[in-house]
């Protein structure tokens, strides 16, 4: 009986291991959690210029939501400054863009442990990447000219810096196979695609016509994708083919949808959005149906679909509200029903996938 | 500009040499005509006028925040010691407090406001601090309140100097000259300051230091006054500011910046006293000029640059021995310009009508102003305040107006932005003050209402701002000010303070305004044993919210910061004043505004020489 007994209970104790530690597991690495932010996404609130209202928020599988986890990990630490314009990842580390701080805040991404503080050769930072143990962060300088739009290489091994000039409004960014792809639109300005080989430091710049500002990139299966749209003509959907840099189709979207911006690429599918709504297509169709996936209520007239994401089976939307409180993300399903509202900081702008 | 005030020295002294000639008869001129913003003294009755004296401002740091923070209810936005700065009188914005130069209206064409950082008090002879609305004396802006600068032209008081050194932590100067001499019929005076600062104290609790905050500034100011003959006077006004402020970094790698600024003001006024009528003629012109930089390293910058001319003429009239009758007349031209405003000019005429009696202990006094313009719908202004004096001790006044702000170059005119459709802010408002005078002691106590409509605020409008008339605020509370004085032999006692309860709340989203306390409270207590005076001022600022967000993470906790200082008068005719001040004694870490820390314990010494 005693036998029995301790026979059940190991194997009740077991199976709660197992289940546990299955549920936990949605990376399918079969290891247990790197950190407290390991499953989950994290939201970047840029705030309003009153550092205080600069935030990231972590948002777990689980549905539990933390605020302010930067400063609830680190009180001490230096602070990550306003206006946060991304983060972007190497594997064991998270990169935060302040642009008004000319700054980049190093965490470990699983942790949010502070690592570092880099803030030497920035001037107002956008967007950045990371390739071969290096990181690039595009700079948009003085806001008017593109000219002195620049990127700044950080060695991640020392965190030191160093620049090149890109010459053109530089934006977002995006890397693979020792490229970096950079977007050259800024709100109507600028239209071309610069490419750095980082082996050879050589910048090569596309066209890609007038009126063609893009304003998302993305690096996919070899072929970079691009979403253009200029003030009072259609967008349009660049793919380029990154081994011979020729532009390989062009999808025009349809007349009625103006100023589409914030292009994602999941499961063969492009989602891209227009107003408070969301549109998607199949990549391999050549035309774009204006019919909305899905269009959400915001009161907002600036930060109406202020960040966008889509990621295994859900669509995230997060609305920069008025700038001068507290906004919300909304989760939604691949079929456009709301499953989660979700309160964050102050003008939330990005999703970040852990 | 520096030829012409060597011009104008020039111009005066060669009147000073054939005015020598004495005339007992200047001698009957109402006191008060010589005053250049009368209105505070004969349309202000049954408002709260506050009027600090020299020894305040003496011993008060060159800026015009730093005094009234101390010295009154006012709350005041400092983005940092030195830098942007804004007040809330009342609960109201800084948009709805006007800034008055010798009766002149002079906040700034392009945002409506002036920034209490860019005055240099050793320049006035007087600052005077008008509590409720007074759009028809002041014009846009006066809701809140209105803060009065003047200058005095005194006759008959010869010559006389005074010279102002001040030296403190973090570089600090802060030097003023000022010369007058009057003779019967002639005055002039002359006052030069300068003020600067390296400004790059360590914060409190922490490694960093205050980054990119220098500053300096200086103006010269020359009033001259000439009694033609016993009916006419002839009062020139002129004022001049230049100065340059880095506006200081939260984060230290931050892109620098900087702001320059570079103003005018002057009048020519011509009073004439002719029987029961007192006579007003006035020029005014007026020049703004700002730059600002927004990378301190390129020589490119944005700028701003308005003038204004003003033509008033108002004429009183004494129906009977206590009753008066005026009525003002007045034109304004203003031409602004800008890079991001194009080109535009705007003219607005006004007529008043202002009436005041005393019967017996009750007195009235009544205002009506109009604004003609083709820029924007101008309602008709009013106000009409009541007094009652029950004995010798105890005064009532009731005080109801209808004020408004007008919208400013940039909300008209913003490239792109600008909304020529736009009405003024107006505010309609009333209140109750009580007064209590004994021998020791003064007490005053005022309830307010004040209820804005269509108050202007920028809101995204498709890929742009615009500005509209939208929300509705309502703001009530509470003025209270308390006066001690006391004397035992050589040892005299003065108590000072200033206590106000103020709920501003948008009707909208039922939350207190931003950047607006509920409890603020200042106190000075002062002791003086002959030539040695010693005082303590301690300065309470309750919490704020800084955003429309009642979230805890976001509001600003309060403070109570104190000062302390020393002076000794020596000298035959205690010419001589030595001081020491010790600010913020108890090293206390504080932020006027959201990561913008203040300054530990820091000291200053000063030196005053009057001769």
């Amino acid at each position: 009986m005693k036998k029995q007994f301790k026979f059940l209970a190991f194997t009740l104790l077991l199976s709660v291991l197992i289940t546990s530690c299955s549920n936990d597991d949605n990376d399918d690495s079969g290891s247990s959690s790197l950190g407290a932010y390991d499953n989950g996404y994290f939201v970047l609130n840029e705030g309003n210029g009153n550092p205080a209202t600069a935030s990231v928020t972590f948002v777990g599988d689980d549905g539990i939501v933390v605020e302010d986890v930067f400063r609830l990990v680190n009180p001490t630490a230096d602070e990550i400054g306003s206006y946060l314009q991304d983060i972007f990842f190497d594997d064991t580390r998270a990169f935060i863009i302040s642009g008004s701080a000319n700054q980049v805040t190093v965490v470990d991404r699983y942790t949010f442990e502070y690592i570092a503080t880099i803030n030497s050769n920035f001037s107002a930072p956008r967007f950045g990447t990371v390739e071969n143990g290096k990181a690039y962060v595009t700079n948009s300088a003085e806001w008017n000219t593109g000219a002195d739009d620049f990127l700044t290489v950080i060695d991640l091994n020392d965190y030191s810096t160093t620049t090149i000039i890109v010459g053109d409004y530089s934006e977002k960014i995006t890397s693979d196979d020792d490229y970096v792809y950079i977007s050259n639109g800024y709100y109507g300005s600028g239209n071309a695609v610069t490419i750095l080989n980082t082996n050879t430091q050589v910048l090569t710049s596309i066209d890609l016509g007038v009126g063609n500002s893009p304003n998302s990139i993305i690096e996919e299966d070899d072929d970079l994708f691009l979403l253009s749209y200029d003030y009072g003509s259609n967008g349009k959907i660049f793919k380029i083919n990154t081994a011979t840099n020729a532009i390989e189709s062009t999808i025009d979207l349809p007349a009625s949808l103006v100023a589409a911006k914030n292009l994602v690429i999941e499961d063969d599918t492009f989602y891209f959005t227009v107003d408070a709504s969301v549109y998607s297509a199949s990549m391999s169709s050549t035309t774009i149906s204006d019919i909305a996936l899905l269009t959400y209520n915001s009161t907002s007239t600036y930060g109406v679909m202020y960040g966008f994401n889509v990621e295994d089976n859900k669509i995230y939307i997060s609305d920069g509200g008025d700038f001068n409180s507290n906004s919300n993300v909304y989760e939604y399903s691949l079929s456009g029903s709301l499953l989660n509202t979700i309160t964050v900081g102050v003008g939330p702008n990005s999703f970040h996938f852990n | 500009m520096k030829k012409g005030i060597l011009f104008l020295i020039g111009i005066v002294y060669s009147f000073h040499c054939f005015s020598q000639t004495k005339l007992d008869s200047l001698q009957h001129l109402d006191e008060v005509v010589l005053k250049s913003d009368r209105h505070l003294k004969t349309f202000s009755n049954t408002q709260k006028v506050a009027t600090l004296k020299d020894t305040l401002l003496n011993r008060s740091a060159p800026s015009l925040t730093q005094l009234l923070n101390n010295n009154s209810a006012i709350y005041f936005k400092e983005n940092g010691l030195g830098m942007v700065s804004s007040p809330s009188f009342r609960g109201t914005t800084a948009q709805q407090t006007a800034v008055v130069w010798n009766g002149v209206n002079i906040n700034s064409q392009f945002n409506g406001q002036t920034d209490f950082n860019t005055i240099n008090i050793r320049n006035f002879d007087a600052v005077s601090i008008r509590s409720g609305g007074g759009s028809v004396l002041y014009g846009s802006g006066a809701i809140g309140g209105s803060i009065h600068l003047n200058n005095n032209i005194a006759f008959n008081e010869g010559f006389n100097n005074f010279v102002y050194t001040n030296y403190g932590s973090f570089n600090t100067l802060d030097f003023g000259v000022k010369s007058a001499f009057s003779s019967k019929k002639f005055s002039v005076d002359v006052a030069l300051s300068r003020s600067s600062s390296d400004n790059d104290y360590d914060y409190v609790d922490s490694d960093k230091t205050n980054l990119n905050g220098a500053f300096y500034n200086q103006s010269i100011s020359a009033n001259f006054g000439y009694k033609i003959n016993a009916k006419n006077i002839l009062k020139l006004y002129t004022y001049l500011y230049d100065g340059e402020r880095e506006f200081s970094f939260i984060f230290a790698s931050e892109t620098p910046t900087k702001y320059q600024d570079l103003n005018s003001r002057n009048m020519l006024e011509w009073n004439g006293i002719y029987g029961k009528f007192i006579s007003t003629l006035k020029l005014v012109y007026l020049s703004e000029k700002y730059k600002y930089f927004a990378n301190s390293n390129f020589e490119t910058f944005s700028f701003g640059e308005a003038k204004t001319l003003i033509g008033k003429y108002d004429l009183s009239y004494r129906v009977f021995k206590d009753a008066m009758l005026q009525g003002v007349v007045d034109i304004t031209n203003t031409l602004g310009k800008g890079s991001d405003i194009g080109e535009n000019e705007r003219t607005i005429s006004s007529f008043s009508l202002l009436y005041k009696q005393q019967i017996k202990s009750f007195f009235y006094e009544a205002t009506l102003r109009k604004e003609v313009t083709s820029n924007y719908d101008s309602p008709l202004l009013y106000s009409l305040g009541l007094q009652y004096k029950f004995g010798k001790y105890y005064t009532v006044n009731v005080n109801g107006s209808k004020n408004f702000r007008i919208p400013t170059y940039n909300d008209l005119y913003w490239e792109g932005s600008g909304n020529t459709n736009l009405k003024p802010e107006t505010s309609k408002q009333i209140e109750i003050g009580n007064q209590l005078d004994f021998k020791h002691v003064s007490f005053s106590a005022t309830g307010f209402y004040n209820d804005i409509k269509d108050m202007i605020r920028w809101l995204p409008s498709g890929s742009n701002w615009q500005p509209i008339n939208t929300d509705h605020v309502e703001t009530y509370g509470l003025e209270s000010t308390l006066d001690l004085k006391y004397h035992l032999k050589e040892h005299q006692f003065t108590l000072g303070g200033t206590y106000a309860y103020t709920v501003s709340k948008n009707k909208e989203t039922d939350l207190q305004l931003i950047y607006v306390p509920k409890h603020k409270a200042t106190a000075t207590f002062n002791y003086q044993r002959n030539r040695a005076s010693f005082y303590y001022q301690t300065l309470y600022v309750g919490d704020v919210l800084t955003l429309q967000d009642d979230d805890p993470k976001y509001i600003l906790d309060a403070y109570f910061v104190s000062n302390i200082g020393l002076s000794y008068a020596f000298g035959k005719e205690k010419q001589f004043t030595l001081g020491a001040q010790i600010k913020n004694l108890y090293n206390i870490n504080y932020q006027s505004v959201a990561s913008r820390y203040m300054p530990g314990i820091n000291y200053n010494f000063y030196f005053n020489y009057n001769f």
